[in-house]
């Protein structure tokens, strides 16, 4: 079924081709070292699950992707071409798109509005230019129906949807507008059990549809549920890196909650 | 849409720039004006003596301003140093006595608008043997607090005048216009009009917006049609009020307290009957010339009595002689 | 609470549209943000032409949408500037300003008075653009930084008045060239019968369409939403929004300064101390007409349905003739009645809409 999705992913994708390379990426605010030789990458068709406790340099990690603060150390490759984002703008234009936890869509605003912000249907160039209302609202609604979100009414704030839908709706707009690398901050992070499946599922439709995905996350269950690759963060530098082949559940969760710390803590209470 | 408008403003910018060299000299502006007040004057300080005159000033008011031109003209004519300050509220205000008080000048004026909150600054003055005069408000006061000398109107008489004038003229129904919230002086006009024509009903407006008073006026004409004078507490509200008894098309005529340019212009031209001019540069010229004095030579101005600076008519018949004197604030 | 029913991925055939629930048509009328604020403007109104016999009059109908065009005017700027989640309390104090410097420019030199009028939209949209540049590169709350430019603005209306005139209004313009091309734009008035029609009632209306139009109609207002809503989320999607809200800053200004021009061609003369406290009004008008405080949500309709209600107020109580020592007092009751019912209606829309 994921063919819906996959009409709209971009056909040059090639399963595995690496979309984004990062080598030795280091971010500084001040005097305070946030990350430090992180080694990253995303492949196309791939989920490249990035782990960690808070403060571990995930959200660091996603500005840096996503174009809201630069990198000030190592290199990073976008389609093999090494650059530095200036804004969110220049990221979108090389097909990264960001789906925030809390920050996934405008609430108050309708779910056509929210759809295509950023990226409005006008009738000419002119800033007073009106918007193609009856087509964004049409648009909007076919294509959320075809990747099987049927809403009430596309009229509607989409603040009246569950959490679930809304992430869904962005990852959809994500995909409508020719995202290639699919960054998903958090996106089960606030969702019960049921709602957080539906995501998922949304996530393993965008990488059999051959987008590359990057599912932050701090429950190793939901990451292990899709990811092909996984990176736990800690403390800024990088405290895991293997793929699926190499890692388990077990593994995961061990080094999630603390791995050699927790075991040496638990010598230190001896219980 | 903010490019263009940046994009667009630019091009504004060029074109006013082209247009300032083009248009240069336009009629109506500004005389270009030799100095007038040549010839008097000492050097500030040259007497030795420093005044701080206190006042509870709304900044931006054209009343206040002659108030301090005319302060400002006598310590220039004696050779005195004026440290003017102000703020309308009265707490602050005596903190500003005190500041005087504290950096020991020669003398102080101040307006006793509210005297029950400055008469411990004014004490504190009279104590440290700092010589103090009254001005503006505060007639029936300043000799309790302790001030010398006062210089200014009564308010009541004021507007009992205006009230007797409009009466005799057969007003029936005037209507007074309070443009401050609480204001005492002004409230103390309209009951002084109310007193000698008991017709007087009062409107409150918003000062601080002509339009906002000129609808409010309008409104009111449209409402009670029996009105048949209008008397405005300040020179700018008349102005209004011209406005709004145009646009209602009331044939009420307009009086009003106060005087500047325009409304000297509106007595000329007999669409305003008369202004009651309180003289505030006389008010603010005596109060500093009065703490020379008394200084220099310990006159005593009035004999232990208020001197009244007003109220003083402006109307149709000695207009002439007072209009260029509008003009130069001093009037 | 869920509205939406989920078809998982891999059973979802294209439902067809019977499947989709459309709200009724007075529930979507309900859940606007003007209808509030219409209903208590409605309110408010037969409750004066009840008690005020002079309220029942075409003559006073227009003087009150001309007392509700001189807030209304700017209150369309702060509103869109409040949808997108900013403040600006220079707002008020900016109509002076842009009044003194035409005026004082071309009294000075001996200047055209256009060339004044240009002169002074340049200075107010520099002004405006200062207030969103410092908000937006600040991080500082717009309330604190145009608070320092309302501060700073009223004291240089009346230090630069007096140092030019040497006094603190400005000068009788009248005599001055242009004088008459612009009172006509700015204010004039025609009359239809007995009933005179302020220009300013017309342009507000120009106005409130246009802004209308950009809110709903036009990407701008679309991004307008969203950097009130969630500035953090519209940045991610590639929404300008720096750009957006130092143009809404811009709008204020630019709209105080057509005020402005209004009060210097209708009076002649300004008095440099006027037009502070007005800022708060415009707010009023904004909330009244169902804008949120916290911005993202609110249109140029009902900002003009709260500019309605406070003129309607204001002006009812004269036409009453009631005690005008009274006048705050009722003016507040009046506001809050206002935003009680603003808020009550909303609950029902809401409600109904859930239930």
């Amino acid at each position: 079924m994921t063919d819906t999705l996959a009409d709209h992913a971009d056909a040059g994708l090639r399963r595995g081709e690496p979309l984004i390379e990062m080598t030795g990426i280091g971010k500084s605010y001040g005097a305070i070292r946030a990350l430090r030789g992180i080694n990253l990458r995303v492949n196309a068709g791939e989920v490249t699950c990035v782990l960690g406790d808070n403060g571990a340099g995930k959200s660091t990690l996603i500005k840096i992707m996503s174009g809201l603060h630069p990198h000030n150390e190592g290199s990073l490759k976008v389609d093999g071409k090494e650059l530095t984002f200036a804004s969110p703008r220049e990221a979108l234009d090389h097909g990264i798109a960001t789906v925030y936890q809390d920050l996934a869509v405008v609430s108050l605003m309708e779910v056509w509005r929210n759809f295509f912000l950023g990226s409005e249907l006008t009738a000419g160039r002119f800033p007073l230019a009106g918007m193609k209302i009856k087509d964004m609202k049409r648009i909007a609604d076919e294509e959320l129906r075809k990747m099987g979100i049927v809403v009430k009414d596309i009229n509607q704030p989409i603040g009246t949807l569950s959490g679930g839908q809304r992430q869904c709706v962005a990852i959809a707009r994500a995909v409508y507008f020719g995202a290639r690398v699919l960054i998903l901050d958090e996106p089960t992070a606030a969702l019960g059990v049921k709602q957080s499946g539906v995501v998922l599922k949304y996530t393993a439709a965008a990488r059999d549809a051959g987008l590359g995905v990057v599912f932050i996350t701090h429950n190793p269950h939901h990451a292990y549920l899709v990811g092909d690759h996984f990176i736990i963060l800690k403390l800024g530098g990088t405290a895991l890196d293997k793929n699926r082949s190499e890692v388990g559940l077990d593994e995961l969760t061990t080094q999630m909650a603390g791995g050699d710390e927790l075991t040496e803590l638990s010598h230190e209470l001896g219980r | 849409m903010t490019l263009s408008r940046i994009r667009g403003a630019r091009l504004v910018a060029v074109a006013a720039v082209l247009a300032l060299g083009l248009t240069a000299c336009s009629d109506g502006g500004r005389q270009e004006t030799t100095d007038n007040s040549g010839g008097g004057g000492n050097a500030p300080g040259s007497s030795g003596y420093t005044i701080a005159m206190i006042t509870h000033e709304t900044p931006g008011d054209t009343f206040w301003d002659k108030i301090k031109s005319g302060a400002q003209q006598a310590a220039k004519d004696e050779g005195v140093t004026l440290k003017y300050s102000n703020d309308p509220d009265a707490s602050k205000q005596a903190v500003l006595i005190q500041n005087a008080v504290d950096s020991k000048v020669n003398g102080i004026a101040t307006t006793l608008v509210t005297p029950d909150a400055l008469a411990g600054s004014v004490k504190a003055a009279t104590d440290a043997k700092i010589p103090v005069v009254g001005l503006n408000a505060g007639i029936d006061q300043y000799q309790k607090l302790g001030a010398l000398m006062y210089f200014g109107s009564d308010e009541t008489v004021a507007g009992t005048s205006a009230g007797e004038r409009i009466a005799a003229a057969g007003a029936k129904h005037p209507l007074c216009v309070i443009h401050q919230a609480g204001s005492v002086s002004l409230e103390a006009r309209c009951a002084g009009a109310k007193s000698a024509a008991p017709g007087t009903e009062n409107i409150q407006v918003n000062g601080a917006d002509d339009s906002s008073v000129t609808s409010t006026l309008q409104a009111k004409l449209a409402q009670d049609k029996s009105i048949d004078y209008i008397i405005t507490l300040g020179a700018p509200i008349a102005l209004d009020a011209l406005k709004a008894k145009d646009a209602a098309g009331s044939s009420a005529k307009v009086v009003t307290f106060d005087l500047n340019a325009e409304i000297a212009q509106q007595v000329q031209d007999g669409k305003v009957e008369f202004s009651i001019d309180q003289q505030p540069y006389v008010q603010g010229y005596l109060a500093v010339s009065s703490l020379y004095l008394y200084l220099k030579n310990g006159n005593d101005i009035g004999g232990g009595k208020p001197v009244l600076t007003g109220p003083s008519f402006v109307d149709k018949t000695n207009i002439d002689k007072i209009l260029p004197f509008t003009k130069t604030n001093t009037r | 609470m869920t509205h939406v029913q989920t078809s998982p991925p891999s059973t979802a055939p294209p439902s067809d549209s019977a499947n989709r629930v459309t709200l009724g048509l007075s529930n979507r009328i309900l859940a606007r943000p003007e209808v509030g604020a219409l209903v208590a403007a409605i309110l408010i109104f037969v409750f004066f032409l009840v008690s005020a016999p002079a309220f029942r009059s075409g003559e006073s109908f227009f003087t009150v949408l001309y007392q509700s065009s001189t807030i209304g005017i700017v209150a369309v700027g702060v509103g869109l500037l409040m949808i997108g989640g900013e403040f600006d309390l220079s707002a008020g104090v900016i109509t002076t300003t842009a009044g003194l410097v035409n005026s004082m420019v071309c009294w000075y030199f001996g200047m055209n008075l256009w060339v004044g009028a240009i002169l002074s939209l340049v200075f107010c949209l520099f002004i405006g653009f200062v207030n969103g540049f410092l908000v937006m590169k600040t991080g500082i709350p717009s309330f604190l930084i145009t608070l320092g430019t309302f501060f700073v603005l009223q004291g240089a209306n009346l230090g630069v008045t007096k140092l030019v005139t040497g006094s603190v209004s400005s000068a009788d313009i009248s005599q001055i060239d242009g004088f008459a091309s612009l009172q006509k734009i700015f204010s004039s008035s025609f009359k239809i019968g007995p009933v005179t029609v302020w220009i300013t009632v017309i342009w507000w209306i120009l106005f409130v369409a246009l802004a209308a139009w950009i809110l709903q109609r036009t990407r701008t207002g679309n991004w307008i939403y969203a950097v009130g809503g969630n500035p953090d989320s519209a940045r991610a999607v590639g929404v300008p929004v720096i750009r957006t809200k130092i143009g809404l800053f811009m709008t204020v200004s630019f709209l105080g300064w057509f005020i402005g021009m209004h009060t210097l061609y209708r009076f002649n003369t300004l008095q440099a101390g006027n037009g502070v406290g007005n800022e708060f009004l415009y707010i009023i008008a904004a909330v009244v007409g169902g804008t949120l405080l916290t911005g993202g949500y609110g249109n140029a309709i009902g900002v003009a349905i709260g500019a309605f209600i406070f003129g309607m107020t204001s002006l009812g109580i004269v036409y009453a003739g009631w005690d005008p020592n009274w006048f705050k007092a009722f003016l507040g009751v009046m506001l809050l009645l206002a935003v009680l019912v603003n808020l009550y209606v909303k609950r029902m829309s809401t409600a109904r809409k859930v239930g």
